[in-house]
C-alpha cells in the first residue's frame, strides 16, 4: 500500500505492478483452484519456439483434452499473437491460458499508445512473468516469441512466474519428445524456414506418443514484419510448406 | 462586484467560475512565483537542472535545502514553490520509477514518468477537500534510448516539453533570457553554463557553496550532482562578463 491516493477514487494512486491494469485480479474468480480438476479443459500439448536471426518459428499441436483422457476438442488455436511483433502459446487450463493472452494483449496495446512504440520484448516477458506469479491464471505454461530491437527471443514461463530465455524451448505434456527431436538439429545459423520444418517435425514427434497432444499443427512465424499463424489439419502438411 | 463573484467561486478547487476559471489553481501558480527560480537546460549530450538555495540565516545547513532530487539513476527533478509539496510529488515519482521497474524491469522513460506526475497533480483539481500542489517541477533526465528530455509540471496538471525552461520567480526574465541564449548545438558544459547564467539574473550573485546544480547525461544515463568545485569556474565567467 502506498501512502499516495488517488483523492477522486480513493484508490491507490501507485497501482500495483504485479497486477493488469485492467480487470484486476479482485474480479477473477478465486476459487478457480479448488475446480475438479477432471471438468477442466486442459491442452496437454507441445508448443515449441525455436529462435533464429530471422525470427522466431512456433508450433503447436491442436488437441484440447479432460482428464488427459479424453479429447474434448480437435481444433484448438494454440497460439495467438499478442503485440505487433510477438505470439504467446496457450499451454496448460484453457482458461486460464485463454485469460492471460487477453490480459497480455490489453496490457500491450496500452502501452504502445501511451509510449508511442511497442513495449520491448524483454518487458513483455517480465510483465507475464509477474501477472503468471501474482494473477489468477492458475497453471498455464506458455512460451513467448518475440521480436524486437535487439533481435528474436523466445522465453518459457512456468506457473509460479519464473521467465527464462533460451535460443529454443518447449512446453507441455510432450515436452520430452519434442526436445528430443531439436537437441542436435538446431543451430544458431539455421534459416527462419529450416527453423519452422523442425518446430514442425517436433510438435509431430510428440503428436505420435503423447496423449495430450495431436490433430495437426498451428504454426506461427514472428519477424520485425509481424506474426503470421497458419493452421494445418495434418503435421505432415505443415512440414511441406 | 468583481470581488464577491470571485468569493464564491475561489473556494473550491473543484468549483469552475461563471468565466471558466479555476481559482485556486491559479492561486498554486501564484505561489510558485514566490519561490526561488530553477533552471533546466536540454543539450544534445544530457540536460542541466540548476537551482540557487535562498538561505535565511548564515547557522542553516545548506545540504537540508533541498531544490533538486534524483528520482532515478536517470532521472532527476527541479522544484519551484512549496518544498513540502514538491517533497510528495518527488516520492510519487521515485515510486512510479521503482513500479516501472518492477512491472517491465525496465527504466522508466522521462515522459511517462512526467505524465505520471502531472496525472496525479491534476487529480487535485478535480476532487472535493483538497487544494492543488503549489510547486512546479522540471524533470530532467535520458530516455531508456539515450534522448535527452526536459518537462514542466503545472498546477493544473498540464505536462509542457520543453529545450530550456525557468520555473519560479522572476520566470519571465529568466525565459527571455534562455531564449535569447539557447543554442541547440551546446554541449553540456555549456548547458550548465547557460543554466546558471539565467539563474543569476535574478539573483545579487551566485556562490558555489549555495548553487545546486546536477546533469543527467546521455552517455551514461546518471544522474549527477557538481561539486562546488565544479561550479566555481562557471561562476567565476559569469563575474568575468559582468565588468
Amino acid at each position: 500500500m502506498s501512502n499516495f491516493t488517488d483523492p477522486l477514487t480513493g484508490e491507490d494512486a501507485v497501482s500495483d505492478p504485479y497486477a493488469p491494469e485492467v480487470g484486476g485480479i479482485e474480479t477473477a474468480d478465486a476459487g478457480q483452484q479448488g475446480n475438479d480438476e477432471n471438468a477442466v479443459n486442459k491442452t496437454g500439448t507441445t508448443t515449441v519456439g525455436i529462435s533464429t536471426q530471422e525470427g522466431v518459428a512456433v508450433a503447436t499441436d491442436r488437441r484440447a483434452s479432460l482428464g488427459g483422457r479424453f479429447v474434448s476438442n480437435k481444433s484448438v488455436q494454440k497460439v495467438e499473437q499478442i503485440h505487433p511483433t510477438a505470439a504467446l502459446t496457450l499451454v496448460g487450463s484453457v482458461g486460464g491460458a485463454q485469460s492471460f493472452i487477453r490480459t497480455l494483449r490489453s496490457e500491450s496495446d496500452l502501452y504502445e499508445v501511451r509510449e508511442g512504440e511497442p513495449m520491448s520484448i524483454h518487458a513483455l516477458a517480465t510483465l507475464a512473468g509477474n501477472f503468471a506469479r501474482g494473477g489468477p491464471f492458475f497453471a498455464i505454461n506458455p512460451i513467448l516469441a518475440g521480436v524486437d530491437e535487439e533481435g528474436s527471443h523466445v522465453y518459457s514461463i512456468d506457473p509460479a512466474g519464473g521467465v527464462m530465455a533460451d535460443d529454443y524451448t518447449v512446453t507441455g505434456s510432450g515436452m520430452q519428445l519434442a526436445y528430443g527431436t531439436i537437441e542436435g538439429q538446431y543451430d544458431e545459423e539455421m534459416s527462419l524456414a529450416e527453423a519452422r520444418e523442425l518446430a514442425v517435425r517436433a510438435v509431430e514427434a510428440a503428436s505420435e506418443r503423447d496423449t495430450g497432444s495431436g490433430n495437426g499443427a498451428t504454426v506461427a512465424t514472428v519477424t520485425d514484419e509481424g506474426v503470421e499463424i497458419e493452421t494445418f489439419e495434418d503435421t505432415a502438411d505443415a512440414a511441406a510448406e | 462586484m468583481q470581488d464577491q463573484n470571485q468569493q464564491a467561486y475561489d473556494r473550491g478547487t473543484s468549483i469552475f467560475s461563471p468565466d471558466g476559471r479555476l481559482y485556486q489553481v491559479e492561486y498554486a501558480r501564484e505561489a510558485i512565483k514566490r519561490g526561488t527560480a530553477s533552471v533546466g537546460v536540454r543539450t544534445g549530450e544530457g540536460v542541466a537542472l540548476a537551482a540557487d538555495r535562498q538561505t535565511r540565516s548564515p547557522l542553516i545547513e545548506e545540504d537540508s535545502i533541498e531544490k533538486l532530487h534524483r528520482v532515478d539513476d536517470h532521472i532527476a527533478v527541479a522544484s519551484a514553490g512549496h518544498v513540502a509539496d514538491a517533497r510528495q510529488l518527488v516520492e510519487f515519482a521515485r515510486k512510479q520509477a521503482q513500479r516501472n521497474r518492477l512491472r517491465y524491469d525496465e527504466p522508466v522513460g522521462v515522459e511517462s514518468l512526467a505524465k505520471e506526475v502531472t496525472d496525479y497533480i491534476q487529480q487535485y483539481t478535480q476532487s472535493g477537500g483538497v487544494r492543488p500542489f503549489g510547486v512546479a517541477l522540471a524533470i530532467g533526465g535520458v530516455d531508456p534510448d539515450g534522448t535527452p528530455r526536459l518537462f514542466e509540471t503545472d498546477p493544473s496538471g498540464t505536462p509542457y516539453e520543453w529545450k530550456a525552461t525557468a520555473i519560479g520567480g522572476n520566470r519571465e526574465t529568466l525565459q527571455g533570457h534562455l531564449e535569447d541564449n539557447y543554442r541547440p548545438e551546446m554541449d553540456l558544459d555549456g548547458g550548465v553554463g547557460l543554466a546558471l547564467e539565467t539563474l543569476a539574473e535574478s539573483s545579487d550573485g551566485l556562490d558555489a557553496e549555495t548553487v545546486e546544480v546536477t546533469t543527467v547525461d546521455v552517455e551514461s544515463h546518471r544522474v549527477r550532482s557538481l561539486e562546488p568545485d565544479e561550479i566555481a569556474p562557471h561562476l567565476d565567467e559569469l563575474e568575468g562578463t559582468d565588468e
